[in-house]
C-alpha cells in the first residue's frame, strides 16, 4: 500500500516538475483546434458558435477576465485564474472544463496564447486579493451575512430577497448582451464554486465586464469590510446548499394518497406529504423554430390524490413575473412580453408496453393531453386550457377540459396547482388516472419576459407519474406467513432427523 | 486443500451472477434488467444442480454440510441461528415482493438499429448501404481543401450540435443532463468508430423520429436535421466528427477503400 502511494507520489511530482515554460506555438495549435469555434480566430469572442450562446464566449482582446483573484483595481488576472477556468470549465455556460482531454502543459501553453491576444503576456499582476482571516461558517456568521445581504438591498436588489436572481433591473454586460444576476440557490450555475472562499473573491472583485460590482471598493456606498465579506460569503454558500437539487435517478413523481379534499392553495401544509421531484428543463432546440436562450432551467413537481381527484403542485424558479400590460414588468422584459406559462403533458393512453407518444406534443397515432396554465395579463385573469395534440402542428383546444388551475408568484418562484377528476366521461379523449400504473409525464414552461411563447420555451423529456397505491396489510401478512411456514418446516426437519437412528455425522 | 462441494456450487453460482452483471455493465454498458438476470440464474442453478448431483456420492457430498448442521448435536448453536435467520429473510423477501413497486419500468432500446436500405431526403433517394461521403476522397487528393471542409463542418457542429453532444464531442453538452436517452458520445470507441459514414448520414438526416420502433423513436430528442441542414452540411459535419475525435469511419467492402 505504502509502496503504491510512493510510486503515485513520484509520478505526480515528476509530472508537475515536467511542465516546461509556456510554448506559444503549441498554444496556438490547440487554440485553433479546440477554442476557435467559440472564441474566434482573433480571440475576440466572435467564433461561428458565438451567435447562439448566452453568456457569449469571452473576448480575450480586452483581457476582461471575469473570475480572477487579483485585486479589485488590478486589470491583469493571475495565470492560475485563467488556467483554472480552462481546466475546470464554467458551469451554467457553454464553456466546458478541458482537463479530461488537455494536459496541464497544454493549458499552460493556452494561457500564454490567450494573454497574447491582449498583449498582456509580459505583465505581472501586482495587487492580490486580501483575504484577512477567513471566518468559518456558523449560524451566527450566516445570520450576520443575511442581514448585510439585505441591508439597503445591497445584494437583494439584483439577486432577489431569497437569492433566486429575480430581477428588478434590466442588466447588460459590457458587450451589450443580456445578463441575469445569478440564482444563488442553484449550486450548478456557479461559474467557479460554492465554496465561501470563491464567493468571497467574487464579492471582493466583482465580476469584470458585468454589473456585479466589487464590494471592496472604498468609493462604494455599499462597501463591506473583510470580515463582513466573509459573513456574506457564508450566507451565500448556505443559500447554495438550500436549493432543490436534480437527482438523475429520480424519474418518478410519486403521487401520495390522502383522505378528504385536495389542497386548493400552493402553501397548504398537505403538500408536505408529497415527495418533490425535480427535473432539468431544456430549451426547445429540436423542432423549428429552435430556441437557444432559455432562462428557466429546472422544474419541480409534486402530486396528491384521493378517491376522485388528482392535483399537481408545479414549482419553478422564474426571474420575472410576466404580466403583459404592466409597465414595471415591461421594463425588465424583452420586447413583446407574453404571460408566463406551464404545461403538463400526459399521453391519452398510458404507455402500452413501452410505446409512448413522441415526447414533444405527441404524434398522429399517439395523441397527448396538454394542460396549459397561463399567468394572465393586467386585463385578463389567469387561464387554463386543455388541449389534445397529435404533433406540433396539430393541436386542438377543448372547450371544457375539466382542469382547474391557480398560480402564485413569490420572489422568483412560480407555484401552480392543477387539478382534475381522476376519471372522466370520455376515456378516448382524456387520460384516466389509475392507482399503481406508471404514466408517462412531461412538462413545459414559458418565461414570457424572455421572449418565450408558442414553440420558444423549455421542456422536459418523458418521466413517470405513479399514483402510489396503498399497500394495505397484505405484504406484511404474507411476510409473516412465509416466515412461520419456513420456521415450522425447519423445526420439523430437525426433529425427524434426530429421531432417525443412522443419523450423526 | 479440497473445497467442499457445497461451497464449490455456491462459488460457481456467484461467479456466474457477477459475471452477468459485469458483462452487461462493462461490455454492453447497460444495467441488466432484473427479470433477465432471474431467468439466466434459474437456468444456471438448474445446470449446476444437475452436474453436482449426477452421481449418488456427489449428491450426498453436496448436502453433507447441510445434513450435519441439522443433525449433528454439537452444532446446535449455529443451527438455531440459521433457523431464526432463514425464516426471517424469507419473510422479508416475500414482504418486499408483495409491496407495491415504485421502480420505474426499464426501457430497453437498441442504440444502433439496422438502417433501412433507402433514405428519402432532399427530393432524392439515398442508397444507405452503398453510398460514401462524397468529400472523403479529398483527404488524400486535396488535403488543403479537405481541411477547409472540416472547418466548415466544425461551424455546423458548434452552431447546432454542441448543445447536447458537447464542445468536446463527449456527449456532455450544456443540456445533456436534461435528456433521456443521453446524447451519443463520439469520443467513445463504441459509437462512430463502429459505423459507416452513410449510417451517420441516415441518423443525422432523419433524427429521432426516423428511428425504427426497436430504437424507441418517441424518446429520442435528436432533431430531424434534413429540415435544418443541407446535404453538404451533413457530410461536412460528419468529416468533423471523425477529424476531431481521431476516429476512423468503419468501411465494409462497398467501394469505400481507405
Ligand atoms: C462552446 C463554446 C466554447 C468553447 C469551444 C470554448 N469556450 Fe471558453 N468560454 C465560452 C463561454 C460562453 C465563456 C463565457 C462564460 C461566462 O462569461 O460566464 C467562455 C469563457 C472562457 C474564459 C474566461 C474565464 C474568465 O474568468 O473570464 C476562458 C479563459 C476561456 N473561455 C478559455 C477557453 C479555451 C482555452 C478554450 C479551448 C480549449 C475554450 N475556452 C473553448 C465558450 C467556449
Ligand atoms: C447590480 C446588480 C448586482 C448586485 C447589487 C450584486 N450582484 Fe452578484 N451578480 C450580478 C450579476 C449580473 C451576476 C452574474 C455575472 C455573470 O457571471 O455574468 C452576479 C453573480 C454573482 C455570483 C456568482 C459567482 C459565480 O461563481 O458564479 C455571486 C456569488 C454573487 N453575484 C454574489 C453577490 C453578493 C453576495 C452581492 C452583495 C454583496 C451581490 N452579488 C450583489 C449582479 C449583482
Amino acid at each position: 500500500m505504502i509502496r503504491w502511494l510512493v510510486v503515485i507520489a513520484v509520478i505526480f511530482f515528476a509530472g508537475a516538475a515536467a511542465s516546461a515554460p509556456a510554448d506559444k506555438a503549441r498554444g496556438a495549435k490547440i487554440y485553433i483546434q479546440r477554442c476557435l469555434m467559440c472564441h474566434g480566430e482573433d480571440g475576440d469572442g466572435g467564433g461561428p458558435g458565438a451567435k447562439r450562446l448566452n453568456p457569449p464566449p469571452r473576448d480575450f482582446t480586452e483581457a476582461l477576465y471575469k473570475f480572477k483573484t487579483t485585486g479589485t483595481d488590478e486589470p491583469v488576472p493571475n495565470d492560475d485564474d485563467i488556467l483554472r477556468m480552462i481546466r475546470d470549465g464554467m458551469p451554467g455556460t457553454a464553456m466546458p472544463g478541458w482537463k479530461d482531454i488537455l494536459s496541464e502543459q497544454d493549458i499552460i501553453d493556452l494561457v500564454l496564447y490567450l494573454k497574447i491576444f491582449a498583449e498582456i503576456e509580459e505583465e505581472k499582476p501586482e495587487e492580490q486579493i486580501d483575504y484577512g482571516t477567513e471566518i468559518a461558517s456558523s449560524p451566527e456568521s450566516i445570520a450576520a451575512g443575511d442581514k448585510l445581504f439585505h441591508e439597503g438591498e445591497r445584494c437583494s436588489e439584483c439577486h432577489g430577497r431569497d437569492g433566486r436572481g429575480d430581477a428588478v433591473k434590466r442588466l447588460k454586460d459590457d458587450s451589450g448582451a443580456r445578463t441575469w444576476p445569478r440564482n444563488l440557490t442553484k449550486p450548478w450555475t456557479y461559474r467557479v464554486s460554492t465554496q465561501p472562499r470563491d464567493i468571497y473573491r467574487r464579492i471582493t472583485t466583482g465580476i469584470t465586464g458585468t454589473q456585479m460590482p466589487s464590494f471592496a471598493d472604498p468609493k462604494s456606498k455599499k462597501k463591506l469590510s473583510i470580515e463582513e465579506r466573509w459573513q456574506v460569503a457564508n450566507y451565500v454558500a448556505s443559500l447554495a446548499a438550500s436549493g432543490q437539487p436534480v437527482r438523475a435517478e429520480n424519474t418518478v413523481i410519486k403521487a401520495a394518497r390522502i383522505v378528504g379534499a385536495l389542497p386548493a392553495k400552493p402553501g397548504d401544509a398537505a403538500w408536505d406529504g408529497a415527495e418533490r421531484t425535480t427535473f432539468f428543463l431544456l430549451p426547445q432546440i429540436i423542432a423549428k423554430p429552435r430556441f437557444f436562450t432559455p432562462s428557466n432551467d429546472t422544474i419541480t413537481a409534486r402530486a396528491l390524490y384521493n378517491d376522485d381527484e388528482i392535483a399537481f403542485l408545479i414549482e419553478w424558479d422564474d426571474r420575472t413575473k410576466s404580466i403583459p400590460g404592466d409597465a414595471d414588468a415591461a421594463k425588465i422584459a424583452e420586447p413583446d412580453m407574453g404571460p408566463d406559462a406551464v404545461a403538463v403533458q400526459l399521453p391519452i393512453e398510458p404507455a402500452d408496453g413501452s410505446e409512448k407518444p413522441y415526447f414533444i406534443w405527441g404524434d398522429a397515432t399517439h395523441p397527448v393531453n396538454l394542460w396549459k396554465w397561463q399567468s394572465g395579463t393586467t386585463k385578463a385573469p389567469e387561464t387554463v386550457e386543455v388541449m389534445t395534440a397529435r404533433g406540433l402542428g396539430n393541436v386542438d383546444k377543448r372547450a371544457n377540459g375539466g382542469v382547474s388551475a391557480t398560480g402564485i408568484y413569490d420572489n422568483g418562484i412560480w407555484r401552480v396547482i392543477m387539478k382534475r377528476a381522476r376519471a372522466t366521461a370520455d376515456a378516448g379523449k382524456d387520460l384516466q388516472f389509475r392507482e399503481g400504473e406508471f404514466i408517462p409525464i412531461a412538462f413545459s414552461a414559458w418565461d414570457g419576459s424572455n421572449g418565450e411563447n408558442d414553440r420558444s420555451h423549455t421542456l422536459t423529456t418523458w418521466y413517470w407519474l405513479q399514483l402510489k397505491p396503498e399497500a394495505g396489510a397484505k405484504p406484511l401478512l404474507a411476510g409473516i406467513l412465509t416466515a412461520l411456514i419456513l420456521a415450522g418446516l425447519l423445526i420439523w426437519w430437525a426433529r425427524t432427523a434426530k429421531a432417525r437412528p443412522e443419523s450423526g455425522a | 486443500m479440497r473445497i467442499p462441494k457445497l461451497l464449490q456450487a455456491v462459488l460457481v453460482l456467484a461467479a456466474v451472477y457477477f459475471g452477468f452483471i459485469i458483462l452487461f455493465d462493462v461490455v454492453l454498458d447497460q444495467v441488466i434488467p432484473a427479470s433477465l438476470l432471474a431467468m439466466y440464474m434459474f437456468f444456471t442453478f438448474a445446470g449446476v444442480f444437475m452436474v453436482f448431483t449426477f452421481t449418488d456420492a456427489g449428491a450426498r457430498e453436496l448436502v453433507a454440510p447441510i445434513r450435519s448442521l441439522v443433525e449433528d448435536p454439537s452444532r446446535r448453536g449455529l443451527r438455531n441461528i440459521v433457523f431464526v435467520v432463514l425464516p426471517l429473510a424469507a419473510g422479508w423477501y416475500s414482504f418486499d415482493q408483495m409491496s407495491p413497486s415504485f421502480e420505474a419500468p426499464v426501457e430497453l432500446r437498441s442504440i444502433h438499429p439496422a438502417p433501412p436500405s433507402r433514405l428519402k431526403a432532399y427530393g432524392k433517394n439515398f442508397d444507405i448501404i452503398n453510398m460514401n461521403n462524397p468529400f472523403r476522397r479529398l483527404e488524400k487528393e486535396n488535403p488543403g481543401e479537405f481541411r477547409k471542409l472540416v472547418q466548415e463542418g466544425a461551424a455546423v457542429y458548434i452552431q447546432n450540435c454542441h448543445f447536447c453532444h458537447g464542445d468536446k464531442l463527449d456527449g456532455k453538452g450544456p443540456y445533456a443532463e436534461a435528456l433521456n436517452p443521453v446524447p451519443a458520445n463520439f469520443q467513445d470507441v463504441g459509437t462512430i468508430a463502429q459505423l459507416q459514414e452513410s449510417y451517420l448520414f441516415w441518423r443525422i438526416a432523419s433524427g429521432g423520429p426516423g428511428l425504427p420502433k426497436e430504437a424507441a423513436p418517441w424518446i429520442s430528442s435528436m432533431p430531424v436535421w434534413k429540415d435544418f441542414l443541407s446535404e453538404e452540411e451533413i457530410w461536412k459535419v460528419i468529416l468533423f466528427l471523425y477529424d476531431y475525435t481521431g476516429q476512423r469511419p468503419r468501411s465494409f467492402g462497398g467501394g469505400d477503400h481507405d
